[in-house]
């Protein structure tokens, strides 16, 4: 009796457990859901908290509500003036229309994704098609996501329940020959200014040579100008010396100074000379007289 | 991201140490494992009890109020019958009771400082609790936690374009903290993928509108700035909750193809320094030299003014001295100074005494033989003359003239003999 009224307590919570788990759901704040009464949508957009439906007849679709990347695939695009590039995107996608979501593609992440990527990628080579690649790089490159994004979002609305949130390029690179023939052309350019600088060098070294070469020339020819001066003045001092002393009798110096120069001139042994015995000098050796000394005796 | 059910069997022990420790549980995580090892806390108890009770009553009511108004009327019956007759309702009471004492274990979970729990209570957002101690009704609460404190970080090295068409490596390096735990749980799936995908896309970006030079060297600074404070424009309209401490470029460089002709810049501008290095050394080895030997230039133009004066200086003197003999006995003076001369230079010349006068006819002189002799005196004599081969008139002549007279003899002699040797 106690056992049969327990087991009948038991089985009753057990069942209310069941209808529980079948009639009350949960939305969790990440979620959106829809409620379907045999497969039609009776209820939209259902916000996060616990809900109710009638079980079995009553199902409930959830979908992610957050914000989803979709990381496209690498591709080439052509530019205005027809140059490749590899073009690496993502999209930033949110579920806001869950019965649109879930009437588009049954509630499909991969479905969404995609119908969502070749309309990104059509927009993206339209938008590429329509720059040059500087102005893709460098000066236009918000412009090429927002309008996209901007025009995608507008129709992914409509169509799938889904807003584009962002569309991003990641990169934008140069394919792979592409790519060669520019390292080629940095590379001539590194070595253009390498070799500026070694001429540089070159230039502003001969430049100081040539400084340092004049200035030398300058100081040897200061020198010797100072020099010469100096010389002169000693010559002139010396001049006047001379003829301050030598001015105090004339002849007396004329006398000296031949003798000097008689002196000076056969000190060398290379000269002979030859002479007259009746000269002055060999007076004597002619005649010791003293009286006769002009007479020429045999 | 709350409490796990398998630990269900812990509950009571994280839950009491956890109310000695509060806050102060510094090393990150859950503290349930730490507390796990202390059984049988005592202090922790003395506190459970009320909470417990008051839970306990409150999931009562609840469950009273709920098994009221679901569809089995037998839920009154329950009620009713705990009351009349307790021996049949013994076993699913304490069934029921033990249930609720071990769900109402379950809801106590700890928030660590670094961390705060967001709360969703049956799904919907409710709360988010700061660190230490917190319950939440199990099953009906779901408690995600946060790491709000750590720093996390995120490095890419990429290739990329830059504005003048060139390519440049880039090595960036992004530190971000959660700023907002709801929106970082709830907003974005993979939170970490997109501010990698965001970086990503900011730092080409960036890199896309700044020419390649200031890349490599002074825009290193600017470009991490406009870096960061796109990427926090991404976040920001993403809802991701992260807010963005610092970039750091760590490194720009060239592309590995053309490093060596960057190198190569580097070198040259070094090879640049060194030639004008090499060329200042030259002028700083040549202009003291210049100067030294300029400096001699001048010192020996001194010195020959000086010289020059001196020896004028010197022979005025010995002039005057001279003079001032000479007025004393100019004819002594005069005669002396005439024969000394006369002396030293006929003592040191080879001579010819010949008298002119009384020859008429010219004789022949061998001059040039006689000159070439005694020039010649050291050489292995080019010309064959020598005494033997003097006319020998002259000689004949010579010794008459001189004969007479010792001492011009003596000189003659000893001069014609130096002529022999």
């Amino acid at each position: 009796m106690i056992n049969n009224r327990s087991l009948l307590i038991v089985g009753g919570l057990a069942a209310v457990a069941w209808l529980a788990s079948n009639t009350l759901y949960v939305v969790d704040e990440t979620e959106r859901a829809v409620k379907l009464r045999f497969g039609e949508v009776i209820e939209e957009n259902i916000q996060p908290g616990l809900h109710a439906k009638v079980p079995i007849a009553q199902t409930i679709r959830k979908f992610d509500t957050r914000l989803l990347t979709l990381d496209t695939d690498t591709s080439r695009y052509l530019t205005l003036e027809q140059k490749a590039v590899i073009v690496d995107s993502y999209v930033k996608w949110q579920v806001v229309n869950p019965t649109r979501y879930y009437e588009a593609t049954a509630g499909d992440e991969l479905m969404a994704i995609r119908l969502i990527q070749p309309r990104v990628d059509e927009s993206l080579r339209n938008e590429f098609g329509r720059l040059n690649l500087q102005e893709i790089i460098a000066e236009r490159r918000d412009d090429l996501m927002t309008g996209p994004t901007e025009e995608l979002d507008e129709i992914m609305r409509e169509e799938l329940g889904v807003a584009i949130r962002d569309i991003r390029i990641k990169r934008i690179d140069l394919p792979e020959d592409v790519s060669a023939a520019v390292f080629e052309r940095m590379r001539s350019e590194r070595e253009r200014e390498a070799r500026e600088w070694r001429a540089q060098g070159q230039e502003e070294a001969e430049r100081i040579r040539a400084n340092a070469d004049r200035r030398r020339q300058v100081l040897l020819a200061q020198a010797n100008e100072r020099s010469e001066t100096l010389r002169g003045e000693g010559d002139a001092q010396a001049a006047a010396i001379f003829s301050e002393a030598y001015g105090q009798d004339q002849e007396f110096f004329s006398f000296w100074r031949s003798l000097e120069a008689y002196r000076e001139s056969f000190s060398d042994d290379g000269n002979l000379m030859v002479l007259e015995p009746n000269s002055d000098f060999f007076r004597y050796l002619r005649n010791a007289e003293p009286e006769s000394g002009e007479d020429n005796g045999g | 991201m709350a409490w796990n059910e398998p630990g269900g069997g812990n509950q009571h022990d994280p839950w009491s140490s956890g109310g000695r420790r509060g806050g102060n549980d510094g090393d990150g995580n859950r503290g349930s494992n730490n507390g796990g090892g202390n059984n049988g806390n005592k202090g922790g108890n003395n506190q459970g009890p009320p909470d417990l009770d008051e839970a306990l009553k409150k999931f009562q009511d609840k469950l009273n109020s709920m098994l009221g108004g679901g569809k089995k009327g037998g839920g009154k019956k329950t009620g009713g019958g705990s009351d009349k007759n307790r021996n049949p309702f013994a076993l699913p009471g304490l069934l029921v009771v033990v249930a609720l004492a071990i769900w109402a274990a379950m809801g106590f979970y700890l928030v660590d400082q670094s961390e705060r729990g967001v709360v969703l209570r049956f799904g919907e957002y409710q709360d988010t609790v700061n660190p230490g101690l917190q319950w939440n009704p199990p099953l009906i609460d779901d408690v995600r936690m946060v790491n709000v404190t750590r720093v996390r970080s995120l490095s890419q090295t990429q290739s990329m374009l830059t504005r003048d068409e060139n390519i440049v490596e880039v090595e960036i390096s992004a530190q971000y903290q959660v700023a907002n735990p709801r929106d970082f749980v709830l907003n974005v799936r993979d939170p970490a993928i997109s501010i990698e995908n965001a970086l990503d896309s900011a730092l080409r970006h960036v890199v896309g509108g700044t020419d390649m030079i200031d890349i490599l060297t002074s825009g290193r600074e600017i470009l991490g700035s406009s870096v960061a404070s796109r990427l926090q424009s991404y976040l920001d309209n993403y809802g991701a909750g992260i807010r963005l401490q610092t970039i750091n470029i760590e490194s720009t460089s060239a592309p590995e193809p053309v490093i060596d002709a960057f190198d190569d810049v580097i070198r040259a501008r070094e090879d640049r320094q060194r030639t004008i290095n090499q060329g200042i050394a030259y002028a700083n080895a040549i202009i003291p030299e210049a100067q030294g030997q300029a400096q001699r230039i001048v010192e020996q133009g001194q010195g020959y003014r000086e010289s020059v004066v001196a020896e004028a200086q010197g022979q005025a003197n010995r002039f005057n001295s001279l003079l001032t003999e000479y007025t004393n006995a100019p004819d002594i003076m005069r005669e002396r100074m005439y024969l000394d001369t006369m002396e030293d230079v006929l003592g040191n010349s080879p001579k010819v005494l010949l008298d002119v006068s009384e020859n008429a006819p010219l004789m022949y002189l061998p001059l040039d033989q006689m000159r070439g002799r005694s020039g010649n005196q050291g050489r292995s004599s080019s010309s064959d003359s020598s005494d033997e081969q003097l006319d020998p008139n002259v000689l004949e002549r010579l010794r008459n003239t001189q004969g007479s007279s010792s001492s011009s003899s003596n000189t003659n002699s000893s001069s014609i003999r130096r002529e022999g040797r």
